[in-house]
């Protein structure tokens, strides 16, 4: 638990961000962001709630608002499209996910440790998600559509007419080019120094496999250097 | 050629505002030529067939009929209908209107009335109006209660509930109106009361941001549409209208005491819509050379000095085509502007007779 000070200060790294004006007007406390809100169907989280404890400095609430209710957020932004006042409930959430990450708040490291495998995999193959993952038991929301992705599934990602889709561990092919550009975006924009913050572990595997991809990347550099 | 520079005032519109300014133009010796684009006077209350007006309650044909009757029947006032000024030359004292029926009108000042359009609720797809029969806009509703009768459109029944959304089309900078409409508060607490009186086993719900039932509308309108019709209201903005499998409408919106989305069936949603400016503000601003402001509407002069002043001397204005503005407003504002065209026009004369 902070004290009061730190919780003053995580309010004013949120909102010194370049972003913050921009995402805020003021409120007229009209709902329409949490009535049109999906998370809010599901979670303890309203949007309307977090931009009134933001526009009325409620230090102490929006400390505890970042321990678990910015995470219910998904990010659809159709709050930002109906309030008619302008205002982005679901951008001044990226920018207090963002400190909390910068500050390394223990909430956050909780919180995303399960996302952990997806960046895994993100940073290794260039895919969130790929067509040996899909497990039919794992997708009861995809019906009786599931059943379109059983069978040989070698055979059915041939059928597709692209061949960079034609595999099954990884949705499509990433060239290594490609693989080496996202790594330097990724260090460029700090998602890797995020990355450290919340999980060490995981930063080192990571870190190790992109030292190896560039590397590789280099040798067939200077392999058509040779030709 | 009509009229004689020296003592006639066009006014432009038969709205509140210019039927009152013709009134009193007409009153104070003057001559006033009223240019009307509809085929009938009385302007909005008439034309969109409005129910009992705010405050008086009086029926909108009646009490803007004899508005429209006091014009008609006055014989020093000529009356163009189904008419548009399509050009405007000259300076103040000395300006020639000319019309789309060809004449042409010789005027010493001009008044601008020409008020405001509907905010088409078709630019808020989400709200279901275009795509539910049993959603429906004021202007509609208020023709349902001059006509006598509440019904769902779509099958005729009884509405058990009525939802009335307010600030479509106002305050809304999604869609780009950032103001606020002044009179939809006062209108729907009006409108709840007469669906109520009209329909006893009906009860109306409005989903309000703020109410603004300024001034002595507060107790007469407000608080008398809860003390004396029951008429609820809901602190919440409305994410969307869909329909369920039985035909009725559901209502989208937060329960602002517990923050949770919540989801409520109606028979009938209207949309409070607010005013736009007049859609033909663009053309009205070319011919008279006068500006808008930055929302559309017509620019006002320096106001405390200028009254009813454009950006154009000699040419005036009242009403909403300033802003949105109630009937009772535009009707003080059309006299404003009357007294200030007569003021211009003795002014020049004084000045010619030296």
């Amino acid at each position: 638990m902070a004290n009061y000070a730190e919780m003053q200060q995580i309010f004013d790294d949120i909102r010194s961000d370049f972003r913050y004006d921009h995402e805020l007007n003021g409120c007229l406390n009209c709902g329409v962001c949490t009535a049109t809100c999906p998370s809010a169907h599901f979670y303890d989280y309203s949007p309307r709630e977090i931009v009134q404890l933001l526009w009325t400095e409620n230090v102490e609430q929006i400390y505890d608002a970042m321990q678990e209710k910015i995470w219910a957020c998904a990010q659809c932004m159709t709050c930002a499209a109906r309030c008619p006042f302008k205002n982005s409930p679901g951008g001044l959430v990226a920018i207090m996910r963002e400190v909390a990450i910068a500050r390394g708040l223990q909430s956050a490291k909780d919180v995303l440790r399960p996302f952990g495998r997806v960046m895994l995999k993100l940073i290794t193959t260039g895919n969130q998600l790929s067509p040996d993952m899909i497990q039919p038991d794992h997708f009861p929301d995809w019906g009786p559509n599931i059943q379109k992705v059983e069978g040989d599934l070698k055979v059915l990602r041939k059928a597709i007419p692209v061949k960079t889709l034609q595999t099954v561990d990884t949705a499509w092919e990433v060239s290594l080019k490609t693989s080496v550009e996202m790594y330097t975006i990724w260090e460029m924009t700090g998602v890797l120094k995020s990355l450290e913050m919340m999980d060490e572990n995981l930063f080192d595997v990571i870190e190790d496999f992109i030292d190896e991809k560039k590397e590789d990347y280099e040798d067939w550099l200077e392999e058509q250097d040779e030709d | 050629m009509q009229g004689d520079a020296s003592d006639t005032v066009l006014v432009v519109g038969a709205g509140p505002a210019g039927l009152s300014a013709a009134a009193s133009i007409a009153a104070a010796g003057f001559r006033p030529v009223v240019v009307e684009k509809e085929d009938v006077l009385g302007g909005a209350p008439i034309l969109s067939g409005y129910a009992k007006l705010v405050p008086s309650g009086e029926w909108a044909k009646d009490a803007i009929g004899r508005m429209v009757a006091r014009v008609e029947q006055d014989a020093s006032t000529t009356v163009f209908k189904g008419t548009k000024v399509t050009g405007f030359e000259g300076e103040p004292g000395d300006f020639t209107a000319t019309l789309s029926n060809g004449e042409h009108v010789k005027a010493g000042a001009a008044i601008l009335a020409t008020g405001f359009t509907h905010f088409d609720s078709i630019n808020k797809p989400e709200w279901g109006f275009g795509t539910y029969e049993d959603v429906l806009t004021t202007t509609q509703m208020e023709q349902m209660v001059a006509g006598g009768k509440i019904f769902c459109p779509s099958d005729g029944r009884v509405p058990e509930r009525v939802a009335i959304l307010l600030c479509v089309g106002s305050r809304d900078r999604q869609i780009g109106r950032e103001w606020c409409s002044k009179i939809c508060c006062t209108v729907s607490t009006n409108l709840a009361m007469e669906i109520k009186e009209l329909s006893p086993t009906t009860d109306v719900f409005i989903y309000y941001m703020d109410i603004r039932t300024f001034g002595l509308y507060e107790d007469k309108f407000y608080w008398k549409s809860q003390e004396e019709f029951k008429t609820k209201f809901v602190k919440a903005r409305i994410a969307e209208v869909t329909t369920s499998g039985d035909g009725r409408l559901l209502v989208k919106g937060e329960d602002t005491l517990v923050k949770r989305p919540i989801v409520i069936p109606f028979d009938i949603v209207v949309h409070a819509i607010g005013m736009d400016p007049n859609e033909d503000n663009p053309e009205i601003s070319k011919v008279f050379g006068v500006g808008l402001e930055k929302h559309g509407f017509i620019d006002r002069a320096e106001f405390y000095t200028s009254t009813c002043g454009t950006t154009r001397r000699g040419v005036f204005a009242a009403g909403s085509c300033y802003a949105p503005e109630t009937i009772d407003d535009s009707i003080s504002q059309g006299h404003a502007a009357a007294a200030r065209a007569i003021a211009e026009l003795h002014a020049l004369a004084r000045k010619k007779a030296g």
